[in-house]
């Protein structure tokens, strides 16, 4: 009986000692993989380097999706191989929720040739995503999760391009005051968390940076009647009306400044009153107002990127979203990162240290791509270029020099 | 009872109610006016600052006062909330948009070789078409309302209808949602009353503009009164309403068609419901479906300040509630988002101190 029950434990000793072991040496499998925290993939020969993405393809918000996947496919399309070993993208459908988000993650992981996730697209989704990427060691670069506190969770694999609100209010802020040289501003939001979130840093930074914020209101959003309010705002003399808050409103505001006694102070938008519908209902009362975008100044990395979109897509990039530039600086920024870490091994596989990797990403230096200069912060901010500012000249909006 | 009661009050209240309430109208009247004086004296608002917030006020309340009329209207005849009341003005404003949308949708080249949309080449018979057409079409709604909707449950208890009425005012608002999409719509107006431009009043060194839309809506909206009051004071229909008001039964026995009054009180409510919607239109520029609820609540609001039931008070109690949204938090210093505060708080002040209403009336009191 004893001898049974020894026997017993001997046998489970010996697995466990036998699981424990190091890989026998000399089997194609580099140093660097024994050395990884993590550990490594191991791209078998013939197999794809995959980049995984969990962005909402169905649904009412399907259109950022496809049009982020789409432009990371063209980072995927522009990437040189490594040796043999090409890159794939994986784009899974989280329907934009949360759960869905978790769902796409889990089921990312079990794929040992997905590297690195340029992702995932919205907020929930990616809050939902990021324990799991975390265990298994994926690091996050999303070009589109904008929610304050992502960064602030202290995990290692979470980055991001996109910039936050706390970004945009800065350098609208710094905008306002250096480079249009206004010294008086009013700043007016919707009362909503983006509106006010947007208002109060601007509020903030503006005076901060030696300006004066001369009136600071709130509105009821939905209304179509803010003359009240702006006269009172006139009282004070602004040089602009910053307005933190959705085209809706931002187009009432534009329209009533002139009756209001605000004919020479500027609209100042943010990236919410960006876009046609802003440009159709102002009319003339819009020229001259200014608006924020993620979309990136004109370049040529642009133009060609726009040029490839139309081709493989059959549709204007931009046309779908504002984020499908991001979606491709993503992407090729981990390519690039990936391409950095990676070894081939002896034995004709492609190792990645998944440990290295994540470092890598999180140390991402100077990147430079079509949204501007890519460069994470401790906390994984990668956003250094901040909005590109526009402004409505002859009915159209123009990136404001 | 509480006719005789408000005789009284002009000498001193007989019982502790009455006294409470003299002192705490005394109390609230002094808050309200230390306040508005120790703002006053360090107000930055200049005299031009307050005429704009008074214009923009009046312009508002113009609105209101003629959306309250028809609330006033139907309550004063059936003692019931019309809360489908704001639809109908919304459906009004519809009617006005889609004939200036054909208007600019026509060119026509004048004689010297121009061409320009038949808006702006027959502006004034464009702005009176889309006034016909808004004002014909929510008095329609308010009539099939009345039918559908009020006329079944005439006989119901007062609970039934007012609950058929907000179940109304979510048919309309759907209606509309359905019939011309979620999307809000610019009304196009001819470049006689574009928005946003008017004559320029110099106050000081600075000046204020009384746009032209605004001028246009104020001015409509007094000669919409005046010709509601001389159609209630003068006409033998306003005197066949006014009988229905007073007792429906004993008008009915002295010959007056009782259904076919209530009738036309709905048509007319309608009328100037769809007047106020397409001057909301034209001097708020955008409109959809649910444009009517706010107005319409606003509107109810004045209305009960105004004394429910009257004519006067809805026309003055629009005008009131318009300034004081505009006035109010300026004068009191606080928060412009803080406007329906004060309104609602200065209608629950006048429903304590006058519960009938500003220019209350014997008419209404007997229905309370």
């Amino acid at each position: 009986m004893s001898k049974k029950v020894l026997l017993f434990v001997f046998i489970v000793l010996a697995m466990v000692m036998a699981s424990c072991s190091p890989k026998a040496a000399g089997s194609g499998v580099p140093a660097v993989c024994e050395e990884d925290s993590i550990g490594c993939a191991k791209i078998p020969a013939g197999s794809t380097i995959k980049l995984g993405m969990g962005a909402p393809l169905t649904g009412d918000y399907a259109s950022f999706g496809v049009d982020i996947s789409q432009g990371a496919t063209i980072a995927i399309m522009d990437a040189e191989p490594i040796g043999d070993f090409n890159f794939e993208l994986v784009a899974q459908d989280t329907g934009g929720s949360g759960e869905g988000g978790a769902a796409v993650a889990n089921k990312l992981v079990t794929d040992e040739t997905v590297v690195a996730i340029p992702g995932h697209i919205f907020s929930g989704s990616t809050e939902a995503a990021m324990p799991i990427y975390e265990k298994a060691g994926l690091p996050m670069l999303s070009p589109s999760a904008t929610n304050p506190p992502l960064t602030q969770q202290g995990t290692s694999v979470f980055n991001r391009i996109a910039f936050t609100d706390a970004v945009q209010g800065q350098f609208a802020a710094d905008y306002l005051y250096n480079k249009l040289g206004f010294t008086k501003i009013a700043v007016m939001h919707d009362g909503g968390a983006y509106g006010q979130g947007l208002a109060d840093v601007v509020r903030e930074e503006f005076t901060k940076l030696g300006g004066e914020v001369v009136a600071y209101e709130a509105i009821t959003p939905g209304e179509v009647d803010y003359t009240a309010t702006l006269s009172a705002i006139a009282a004070n003399n602004p040089q602009a009306i910053y307005f933190g808050g959705y085209v809706a409103e931002g187009v009432v505001l534009a329209n009533q400044m002139d009756q209001s006694g605000l004919a020479d102070a500027v609209f100042f938008g943010c990236d919410g009153t960006f876009g046609s519908e802003f440009i159709e209902k102002t009319g003339a009362s819009g020229e001259g107002a200014y608006a924020a975008s993620v979309i990136p100044p004109e370049s040529q990395a642009k133009i060609d990127f726009d040029a490839q979109y139309l081709k493989e897509f059959g549709v204007e990039a931009g046309s779908l979203s504002p984020y499908t530039w991001s979606g491709y600086d993503a992407a090729a920024a981990l390519i690039a990162q990936v391409r950095a870490v990676a070894v081939l091994g002896d034995d004709g596989n492609l190792y990645v240290p998944r440990g290295a990797l994540v470092q890598a990403v999180r140390n991402i230096s100077g990147f430079q791509s079509i949204t501007g200069d890519i460069t994470c912060n401790e906390i994984g901010e990668c956003n250094t270029a901040g909005p590109t500012f526009y402004i409505v000249e002859n009915g159209e909006w123009v990136e404001a020099k | 009872m509480e006719g005789t009661k408000r005789k009284r009050s002009l000498t001193l209240p007989q019982n502790k109610s009455g006294l409470f309430r003299l002192i705490a109208a005394v109390v609230v009247f002094a808050l309200l006016f230390w306040r508005v004086g120790a703002v006053a004296t360090v107000s930055q608002f200049g005299a031009d600052t307050w005429l704009r917030l008074a214009v923009s006020g009046l312009i508002l309340g113009g609105m209101y006062a003629l959306i309250a009329i028809g609330y006033t209207l139907v309550y004063g005849i059936l003692f019931m909330i019309n809360f489908a009341h704001g639809e109908v003005m919304m459906i009004g404003a519809f009617g006005g948009y889609f004939v200036f949308e054909a208007f600019n949708a026509i060119p026509v080249t004048s004689a010297d070789g121009t061409t320009l949309s038949l808006l702006n080449s027959y502006p004034i018979l464009a702005v009176f078409l889309a006034f016909l057409v808004g004002m014909s079409i929510a008095a329609l709604a308010g009539f099939l309302l009345e039918k559908i909707a009020y006329r079944p449950l005439r006989g119901a208890p007062r609970l039934v209808p007012l609950i058929s009425a907000i179940g109304a005012s979510i048919f309309l608002q759907n209606a509309g949602q359905l019939l011309f999409g979620p999307q809000r719509r610019e009304y196009i107006n001819p470049d006689l009353l574009t928005r946003g431009t008017g004559w320029e009043i110099p106050i000081g060194e600075s000046s204020v503009m009384l746009t032209y839309t605004g001028v246009f809506s104020l001015v409509l909206s007094a000669i919409l009164m005046i010709g509601l009051f001389v159609l209630v004071q003068r006409t033998k229909l306003g005197k066949a309403m006014r009988a229905v008001a007073q007792d429906k039964s004993t008008a009915a026995l002295m010959g007056v068609d009782v259904d076919k009054v209530i009738s036309q009180t709905f048509v007319i409510s309608g009328l100037l419901a769809g007047a106020a919607g397409v001057m909301w239109g034209i001097h708020n520029q955008l409109i959809n479906y649910f444009t009517g609820f706010l107005p319409g609540i606003k509107a109810f609001t004045a209305a009960v300040l105004g004394g429910i039931g009257n004519i006067p008070g809805a026309m003055i109690g629009g005008l009131f509630l318009g300034i004081v949204e505009s006035v109010g938090p300026a004068a009191l210093g606080i928060d412009f988002q803080l406007k329906d505060v004060i309104a609602f708080s200065i209608l629950i002040l006048v429903l304590i101190f006058r519960p009938s209403g500003i220019l209350g009336e014997a008419l209404a009191e007997e229905k309370v």
